[in-house]
C-alpha cells in the first residue's frame, strides 16, 4: 500500500478506537481490525523477532519468558512482571525492550525492529494486546489472502513459494513495473514539434521540471561521439574535416550520414560485442585454480562480432545463443553461439567432487540467464525464495532444469569461411615445437648445496609438465573445434580433461533436478520439471483472482528442446522483459546510463526507470522494427536528446536541480573504456591493424606481470609473451587473450572488470596507478615513438606536425595557446634529447624463474626459454629515431596522456 | 568517478537526510581516503597487518595438537560425507603430527616445536580453534576468507576497512598487499575493490622488480625530463579545463598525476630497507637464507603501518603439504617464525602494537588423515574446511588465551566453532567497524560489505 494509504488507515483506526461510546456495531469492527492487525502483523513480527529465543527451544527460553501466547506475556519471564500492561504501551517492558530503553530486544542490532514495525506494536498493546483465536487468525487469513489488491499491496500468482507468508506476500505496484506489459502509449507529440517520439517524451518531464535543455553540440564533438559510440575508436582528422564542412551545407543529412556509414562499419560490431562480452563474461580461460585455456572460445567472441555487425535480429541472437544445437545443430554459426553457455569460470580437480562441480555449473548459468535476458540475478533464489522479488526457490530451479541435460562438449566443427585462420599454421608450428620441448631447464644457483641441488629436481619436472599440459590445450586453439554442448545424460567429469569429447552416445535418462534447501546439495526437496518463471507477465487484476499468464509456455521434460523452449519464451513479444531489456542497454551503451539504471536488476533493488513509457515505447518500437539493434541506435541517435551539448547555459542550477542528469537535460561526458583508450592510442599512433577475429593477439603487457609466476595448481604457467610482429598484436583489443587470472595491468586500472561476474556497467575511476600505466608504461611509450614517427614522415616543418599532432589526437587544430606551449616544450626537448641518446636495450632470451616447491618448502630456479623473443620484431623504439623526433614523442605522450584525450564530450 | 559518486551520493541522500548526506560530501571533497571516525570510537586497533599462509596451513601441527592420531597412526579411518571432498574417496589412514609440541608463556599455549622465536611472544597471541571455512579448493577458500564470498569479484577485507576508516596517508595506497614473486592462487582478486570505487583496491608492493608497476617512467627518463612532460601536460589540460568549466573530474584526474609523481620519489624510500638498523634487520631476519623474504614482508608491514597505511597482507605461499608434511611444514615453519615473532616485538617496542591488529591465518586447515603413499614415507595431509589454525595479536584481542577446540582427531571445530563470516565481523569490530553499518550502495540497493554479516565471536575480544 502506499504511504498516504496506509496512514489514513491507521489514523481512522487509532481514531475510532479513541472514542469512548462505541456503538455495538463499530465496537464488532474495531475488534475485527485489532483481530486482523494481530493476525497479519504482530504474530508474524514475534514469530521472525522474538519465538526463537522465547518460546521455541523448549529447554533453553531465554530469561524464562515464553512469548508464543497471551497467557505467556502476561505472566512475563524471570521478573514475574507482565510483559504487557494491555492498553499502556509506554508502561509495557515488551514495548520498552523493542525501543531498547533499559532491555534490548532482540538484542541484534541488525535485527532490530523498524519504527513502522514499533507503531504496530504500540498499536497492537493500544487496543488491549488482543490475541484472537487460530480459528479466527485462520479466517483472517483467508479473507485477507483472497484480496487481491489491499491496503499492503498486491499479490503476484508464481508457481509458490517454500512458505505461504511468501506466496501471499505483497508487492508495491512500483516495485513491478517490469513484470507488467508493455504499456502501449502514443508518444505525446506536442511536447516535440520536429516529430522525434524519443524527444517527445523527454521533453515532456523538462517542460515539468521547467529545466531547457542545451542546444545542438558542434560537427566536432557530435562525430567524436557518435564514432566512439558506435565504434570504440576516435574519427580520423579527414572524416571530422569533411563531416563539419558538409554539415556547414546540409546538418540534417551530414548526420544521417555519419551514422549509416559508423552503423555499416565492420569496427560496430566489435564495439558492441565488447558490450555484450561484459555481460556474459567472456574469457579465454576457465579461471579458478588452473585458469586452464579455453581455446576455441574465441569463435564465440567472433560470432557475437559477426552477429552485431550483421543485425541478426535480437531474438534470433537469443535463440542461437540459448539453444542454437538444438534449434538446428547443422548450422555451424549455431553450435559456436551455444558457446554462450559455457562462458561462466568453471573447474573440475582431481579434488572436487563431481555432483558439486556439475551443481556450480547449473547455478552459474541459471544466474546468467537471468542477469543477461531477463535483468534478474536469480542467485539469491538459490537458497531461499527471493527477498524481494516475486520469484521463488522453485522457479529457479525450474529454470536450472531447463539447463539439466546441458553437456559440455568441444566439438568438431570445421573453420567457416568467414573465420579468421590465417597464421593458424604458424601458431600451430610453435606449439609442437613447444610441446616437443617446452624449453625448461633446471638452473642452481652458485652456492648451492648438492643436497639443495637433488631437491629442486622434483619442481623442475612439475613445471615442464605443468607447461607442457598447457602446450597440449593450446595446440587445440588450431584445430577446428568449437567450445559447445550437446544434450545428454549426465557424463563423468574428468580432472584436468584436455577435451570434453562429444560422445556417440547420447541416449539416458536427464539429470533429476531438485529444490535443494539452503542451496546444499545434501539437502534435496521437492523435485521439479522445468520451466519459467512463473511471475511475468504480473498484470493487475480487474477483478479477483484472473490474471493473463505467460506460464502457457510449457516447457518439455524431453532430453531435447528444454532450451528451445526457454529461449521461445524469453523471446515472446508478449514476455515483458527481454525488449525492455536490451533496448535499456542500448540506450546505456549511448547515454552511460539505461533509463532503469541497473541493466542487470529490474527488479526491487533495482533503479526504477527515469521514463518508464520511453522505456516502454521503445521496447515496442523495437519490437515493431523486427528486433533490430541497428535500427535502434539510429533512432536514439536522431534524437535531441542524444546530439545534446554538455555545456549548459544554467550550469549551477542545472547541477542542483538534476546532479544525475536524469532529465537529460544536457549531455553527460565520458571517459574511454580500458579497450577505447589502447586502440584510440594504436589509432592515432597510425599502428592499428584491424584485421578482425581468429585465434587471440597477445598485445604488449608490462613485463614484470608477464614473466610473474602464475599458480596453477601445484605450478605456474609459462611466461607470457606477446604476439611476434607489431601486425600481429597490435590488433584491436577485443581480440586480446583474456585470461581470467592474467589481466592487461593497463587495462585493468581503467576499470576493465573481471570475467567472473555479469558486469552492467563499466566504472569509469581516477586513481594514481592510472598514471604510472598511461604515464610510465612501456605500451604508451612506443605509441607515442610511433605517433612521433609517423608525424616526422609526413611533414619537416615543425608547425605542421604540431597542427597533425593535434589534428590525429583530437580532431582540431591546436589553439594559438596550444601551438606556443608545445612549440616551446618541443623546443626543450630536442635540446634535452639531443645531450641524452638512448641506450638500446635488448630483450632477454630467457628468463631465471623462481617459486617455493610445496612438497618440500624448498625454493628452486629454472630457465625458461623465451621463444617469441628469440624473433620479436619490435615496436618504434627511441634509439631508431633522432633527438627531434624524440621530442615529438613527448608531446604525442602528453596529447595521449590529456584530458582531451580520454574524455569523449 | 565524479560522475558515479555524484549518483551514488544523491542517491543516498533521501535515504540519510541532509545532515548526514552534507558530512559525506564534506569527506568526498577531502578524498575518497580521507580519515574517518569509527562506528565505535572505543576500538584499539587502528591499522591491520594480516599475514596470510596461503596453501592451507595445518592446524594438527602448529597450534592444535592431537595425541589422539598417535594411538590411531596408520589405522584406517572412514569418512561419511560424500560432498566434502573427492580426496576423501579411497581407502585413508590417520597420520601423527611429524612434530613435538611446546607449550609457550605464562598462558601455556600449544605450539609445534619449530615456532621457536614466535613462543616468546606467546601471551601476545589469541589462539582460535575454532574456525571453520566452507571451500576445500585454493582459490575459492582464499576468496572466502579475504572476501566473504567463495567465488571472487567482491570486496576484500582490506578494500572494507580502508572504505570505513578511510586512511592515514594520503600518499600512499590505504590498502597495500605484500605478495611473493609469484602471487597466490587466484590472483588480484584475492584484494580486490569489488563493487567498491577503485580507490579501496588493495596496491600490491611488489616483491621483486617495480615495487609499483610502471611506479618508474622507462630507463632512460630522467626525473627532470618528466618533470618537463608533466608541466607541458597540466598546461595542456589546464587550458583543456578551461574550456569545460563544469567538469569537475578533470581536477581530479590532474591532481592524480601530481600524487603519482610524489610517488615515484617517496615509494623506492619506504621500501629501502637500509634505513632500518643493524639490529632490526637481525632481528627480522632479513637476508637470512631461510627467513630473509618474509622476513622483508613483516619490516615492510612495520613500516607502512608507521606512516599510517590502514590494511597491509602479506602473503606466503608453499603450505599445501600433501606429501612430505614433515620437511614441507617444517621448511615453512622455520621461514616465517622469526619474521612474525620480530613483527609483534618490534610493533610492540615502539608502541604500536595496541592499535594494530595482526591477523596470522591460511585459507583452511588440514586433514587428520591421507591415503598412505610412497608406502608411507610421504605422509602428509589433504584439505580440510571444517578446521583451520588461527590466531590475532595487538590491539583489543583476548591474548594470552586459546579458544575453541577440535574434536579429538582435529577433523573438525566443535567448541566456540564459527563460520568465517562471523570472523570478519570480529576482526571488524576489532577495528572499530559495525558490519551492519560498514554497506555500499551498489546495483540498487546498500550491499553489506561483510556479505550476510554475522555474530561478533566475543571470546576472542579482549
Amino acid at each position: 500500500m502506499n504511504r498516504s494509504t496506509r496512514t489514513c488507515f491507521i489514523l481512522c483506526f487509532l481514531i475510532a478506537s479513541s472514542v469512548t461510546a462505541l456503538r455495538g456495531e463499530d465496537r464488532a469492527a474495531n475488534r475485527e481490525l485489532a483481530d486482523r492487525h494481530f493476525t497479519i502483523r504482530i504474530l508474524p513480527l514475534l514469530k521472525t523477532k522474538c519465538f526463537s529465543c522465547h518460546g521455541e527451544a523448549p529447554k533453553d527460553v531465554k530469561g524464562d519468558f515464553d512469548i508464543r501466547s497471551r497467557d505467556g506475556i502476561l505472566k512475563g519471564g524471570e521478573s514475574e512482571n507482565a510483559a504487557i500492561i494491555p492498553g499502556k504501551p509506554a508502561e509495557s517492558p515488551l514495548f520498552q525492550a523493542i525501543l531498547w530503553d533499559g532491555l534490548e530486544m532482540p538484542p541484534k542490532e541488525n535485527d532490530r525492529l523498524n519504527k513502522e514495525q514499533i507503531g504496530w506494536i504500540r498499536q497492537w498493546i493500544a487496543t488491549g494486546a488482543p490475541w484472537p483465536s487460530e480459528d479466527v487468525q485462520r479466517r483472517i487469513h483467508q479473507e485477507y489472502r483472497s484480496e487481491a489488491i489491499n491496503e499492503d499491496g498486491e499479490l503476484v500468482n508464481t508457481s509458490g513459494g517454500v512458505s505461504d507468508d511468501w506466496t501471499f506476500r505483497r508487492y508495491q505496484a512500483a516495485d513491478l513495473w517490469a513484470y507488467r506489459p508493455l504499456k502501449h502509449v502514443d508518444p505525446p507529440m506536442s511536447f516535440e514539434p520536429a516529430g522525434h517520439a524519443v524527444d517527445a517524451f523527454i521533453n515532456r518531464r523538462l517542460r515539468t521540471a521547467k529545466l531547457k535543455a542545451t542546444s545542438r553540440a558542434d560537427a566536432l564533438t557530435l562525430i567524436r561521439r557518435a564514432t566512439f559510440d558506435l565504434t570504440g575508436l576516435p574519427p580520423t582528422w579527414g572524416e571530422v574535416c569533411a563531416f563539419e564542412e558538409e554539415t556547414k551545407r546540409k546538418p540534417k543529412t551530414a548526420y544521417s550520414k555519419l551514422i549509416d556509414r559508423l552503423l555499416a562499419s565492420d569496427r560496430y560490431g566489435e564495439q558492441m560485442a565488447r558490450h555484450w562480452l561484459d555481460v556474459v563474461r567472456y574469457a579465454d580461460s576457465a579461471g579458478f585454480a588452473n585458469d586452464f585455456s579455453r581455446p576455441n572460445a574465441w569463435r564465440y567472441r567472433d560470432y557475437v562480432i559477426r552477429s552485431f555487425n550483421s543485425d541478426t535480429p535480437y531474438t534470433q541472437f537469443v535463440k542461437e545463443q540459448l539453444a542454437g544445437d538444438e534449434i538446428d545443430a547443422k548450422n555451424p554459426e549455431n553450435l559456436i553461439a551455444v558457446g554462450y553457455l559455457r562462458m561462466g569460470p568453471w573447474e573440475h580437480t582431481g579434488m572436487s567432487v563431481a555432483a558439486v562441480t556439475r551443481q556450480q555449473y547449473l547455478d552459474d548459468i541459471t544466474n546468467n540467464v537471468g542477469e543477461t535476458f531477463l535483468a534478474h540475478s536469480l542467485r539469491c533464489c538459490k537458497c531461499h525464495d527471493h527477498k524481494f522479488d516475486p520469484l521463488p526457490t522453485r522457479d529457479y530451479y525450474r529454470m536450472q532444469a531447463v539447463f539439466a541435460t546441458v553437456q559440455f562438449a568441444d566439438r568438431n566443427l570445421k573453420f567457416l569461411p568467414k573465420e579468421n585462420t590465417a597464421r593458424m599454421e604458424e601458431g600451430s608450428k610453435r606449439i609442437a615445437r613447444l610441446i616437443k620441448d617446452p624449453g625448461i631447464k633446471q638452473h642452481i644457483p652458485k652456492g648451492t648445496s648438492p643436497e639443495d641441488a637433488a631437491k629442486v629436481h622434483l619442481g623442475v619436472n612439475k613445471v615442464k609438465r605443468k607447461q607442457l599440459q598447457t602446450y597440449q590445450r593450446l595446440a587445440n586453439q588450431f584445430k577446428p573445434l568449437a567450445l559447445s554442448v550437446y544434450n545428454g545424460p549426465p557424463t563423468r567429469y574428468i580432472s584436468n580433461t584436455l577435451r570434453h569429447p562429444f560422445p556417440g552416445k547420447r541416449s539416458g535418462l536427464p539429470q533429476e533436478i531438485f529444490i535443494l534447501t539452503g542451496g546444499a546439495l545434501a539437502s534435496p526437496t521437492e523435485k521439479v520439471t522445468p520451466g519459467v518463471l512463473s511471475a511475468l507477465p504480473a498484470v493487475l487484476p480487474k477483478s479477483g483472482k484472473n490474471r493473463v499468464q505467460l506460464s502457457t509456455t510449457k516447457i518439455p521434460t524431453s532430453m531435447n528442446g528444454r532450451r528451445t523452449k526457454l529461449a521461445e519464451w524469453i523471446t515472446r513479444p508478449d514476455n515483458p522483459l527481454p525488449a525492455r531489456v536490451i533496448v535499456n542497454r542500448v540506450w546505456q551503451w549511448h547515454f552511460g546510463k539505461g533509463l532503469a539504471a541497473n541493466a542487470n536488476n529490474f527488479g526491487k533493488t533495482g533503479a526504477k526507470p527515469t521514463h518508464p513509457e520511453l522505456l516502454d515505447w521503445l521496447a515496442s518500437w523495437f519490437i515493431d522494427s523486427g528486433w533490430s539493434i541497428k535500427k535502434l541506435h539510429r533512432l536514439i541517435m536522431t534524437s535531441d536528446a542524444y546530439t545534446r551539448s554538455g555545456t549548459h547555459p544554467n550550469g549551477s542550477t542545472i547541477e542542483k536541480v538534476d546532479p544525475d542528469n536524469a532529465l537529460l537535460a544536457r549531455f553527460l561526458p565520458r571517459r574511454l573504456t580500458a579497450e577505447e583508450l589502447r586502440d584510440s592510442m594504436l589509432m592515432v599512433s597510425g599502428e592499428l591493424n584491424v584485421e578482425m577475429g581468429g585465434v587471440p593477439i597477445r598485445p604488449v603487457i608490462n613485463r614484470e606481470v608477464a614473466f610473474q609466476p602464475r599458480h596453477v595448481m601445484g605450478s605456474v604457467t609459462p611466461c607470457y609473451q606477446p604476439s611476434r610482429t607489431p601486425a600481429e598484436r597490435n590488433r584491436r583489443t577485443i581480440y586480446a587473450l583474456k585470461m581470467r587470472t592474467l589481466r592487461n595491468p593497463m587495462l585493468e586500472v581503467f576499470d576493465l572488470p573481471g570475467s567472473d561476474m555479469s558486469c552492467e556497467r563499466r566504472d569509469a575511476s581516477v586513481v594514481t596507478p592510472q598514471v604510472f600505466s598511461l604515464f610510465n608504461g612501456e605500451a604508451p611509450y612506443d605509441r607515442s615513438l610511433a605517433m612521433a614517427k609517423r608525424l616526422s614522415q609526413q611533414s619537416d616543418d615543425i608547425n605542421q606536425q604540431v597542427a597533425l599532432a593535434f589534428g590525429w589526437a583530437f580532431g582540431r587544430k591546436p589553439t594559438d595557446a596550444e601551438r606556443k606551449l608545445t612549440l616551446q616544450h618541443l623546443a626543450k626537448m630536442s635540446a634535452f634529447h639531443a645531450k641524452h641518446p638512448p641506450k638500446k636495450t635488448e630483450l632477454p632470451g630467457s628468463v631465471i624463474r623462481t617459486m617455493v616447491e610445496e612438497m618440500t618448502g624448498v625454493t628452486f630456479h629454472w630457465e625458461e626459454q623465451l621463444d617469441i623473443y628469440q624473433k620479436y620484431v619490435a615496436d618504434v623504439k627511441p634509439w631508431d629515431l633522432d633527438p627531434s623526433t624524440r621530442a615529438l614523442a613527448d608531446l604525442c605522450l602528453a596529447l595521449m596522456n590529456s584530458n582531451e584525450f580520454v574524455y569523449v564530450y | 568517478m565524479a560522475l558515479h559518486r555524484r549518483e551514488f551520493f544523491h542517491g543516498l541522500g533521501a535515504v540519510l537526510g541532509t545532515a548526514a548526506f552534507n558530512a559525506m560530501l564534506q569527506a568526498e571533497e577531502a578524498g575518497p581516503l580521507a580519515s574517518k571516525q569509527p562506528h565505535f570510537p572505543a576500538a584499539k586497533a587502528k591499522a591491520c597487518i594480516m599475514l596470510t599462509m596461503a596453501g592451507g596451513p595445518s592446524h594438527i601441527d602448529t597450534f592444535d595438537p592431537k595425541p589422539k592420531l598417535a594411538e590411531l597412526h596408520e589405522k584406517e579411518f572412514q569418512r561419511k560425507d560424500k560432498f566434502v571432498s573427492s580426496m576423501a574417496s579411497g581407502k585413508r589412514y590417520f597420520v601423527r603430527s611429524p612434530f613435538k609440541f611446546q607449550q609457550a608463556g605464562d598462558s601455556g599455549a600449544w605450539m609445534c616445536e619449530h615456532f621457536k622465536h614466535l613462543a616468546g611472544v606467546a601471551d601476545d597471541l589469541c589462539i582460535y580453534r575454532g574456525l571453520r571455512a566452507e571451500s576445500i579448493n585454493h582459490p575459492t577458500a582464499l576468496y572466502h576468507i579475504n572476501t566473504g564470498n567463495r567465488f571472487g569479484g567482491d570486496p576484500a577485507l582490506g578494500a572494507w576497512t580502508t572504505y570505513g576508516l578511510g586512511s592515514l596517508n594520503q600518499d600512499l595506497p590505504g590498502y597495500i598487499v605484500l605478495p611473493e614473486i609469484s602471487y597466490p592462487q587466484g590472483g588480484a582478486a584475492n584484494w580486490s575493490n569489488g563493487f567498491l570505487p577503485a580507490n579501496f583496491q588493495g596496491t600490491p608492493l611488489r616483491a621483486k622488480g617495480s615495487p609499483i608497476l610502471d611506479l618508474t617512467p622507462p630507463k632512460g627518463v630522467t626525473r627532470e625530463h618528466q618533470r618537463s612532460n608533466l608541466d607541458f601536460l597540466s598546461g595542456l589540460n589546464k587550458l583543456h579545463k578551461d574550456r569545460h568549466p563544469k567538469h569537475r573530474e578533470l581536477a581530479a584526474r590532474m591532481e592524480s598525476y601530481e600524487l603519482a609523481f610524489r610517488m615515484q620519489a617517496q615509494v623506492p624510500e619506504l621500501i629501502d630497507l637500509r634505513q632500518e638498523d643493524q639490529k632490526t634487520l637481525d632481528m627480522y631476519g632479513v637476508g637470512g637464507k631461510h627467513t630473509g623474504s618474509f622476513a622483508r614482508s613483516c619490516l615492510l608491514a612495520r613500516r607502512l603501518v608507521e606512516r599510517g597505511v590502514r590494511f597491509v597482507q602479506a602473503y606466503t605461499a608453499g603450505w599445501d603439504s600433501h606429501d612430505y608434511l614433515e620437511r614441507s611444514h617444517r621448511n615453512r615453519i622455520q621461514a616465517v617464525d622469526q619474521p612474525i615473532a620480530a613483527l609483534i616485538k618490534d610493533l610492540k617496542q615502539r608502541g604500536l602494537l595496541d592499535q594494530t591488529l595482526v591477523i596470522w591465518s591460511g585459507e583452511f586447515g588440514r586433514s587428520p588423515d591421507n591415503g598412505i603413499r610412497g608406502g608411507g614415507v610421504r605422509y602428509g595431509r589433504d584439505h580440510n574446511a571444517e578446521a583451520m589454525p588461527f590466531w590475532m595479536a595487538g590491539g583489543g584481542v583476548n591474548a594470552g588465551h586459546t579458544i575453541g577446540a577440535t574434536d579429538d582427531i582435529g577433523q573438525k571445530a566443535v567448541e566456540v566453532a564459527h563460520p568465517i563470516r562471523d570472523l570478519h565481523v570480529t576482526l571488524l569490530r576489532l577495528l572499530g567497524l559495525d558490519d551492519n553499518k560498514l554497506t555500499y550502495f551498489h546495483g540498487g540497493r546498500f550491499k553489506q560489505l561483510s556479505q550476510t554479516g554475522g555474530e561478533v565471536i566475543e571470546e576472542l575480544i579482549a
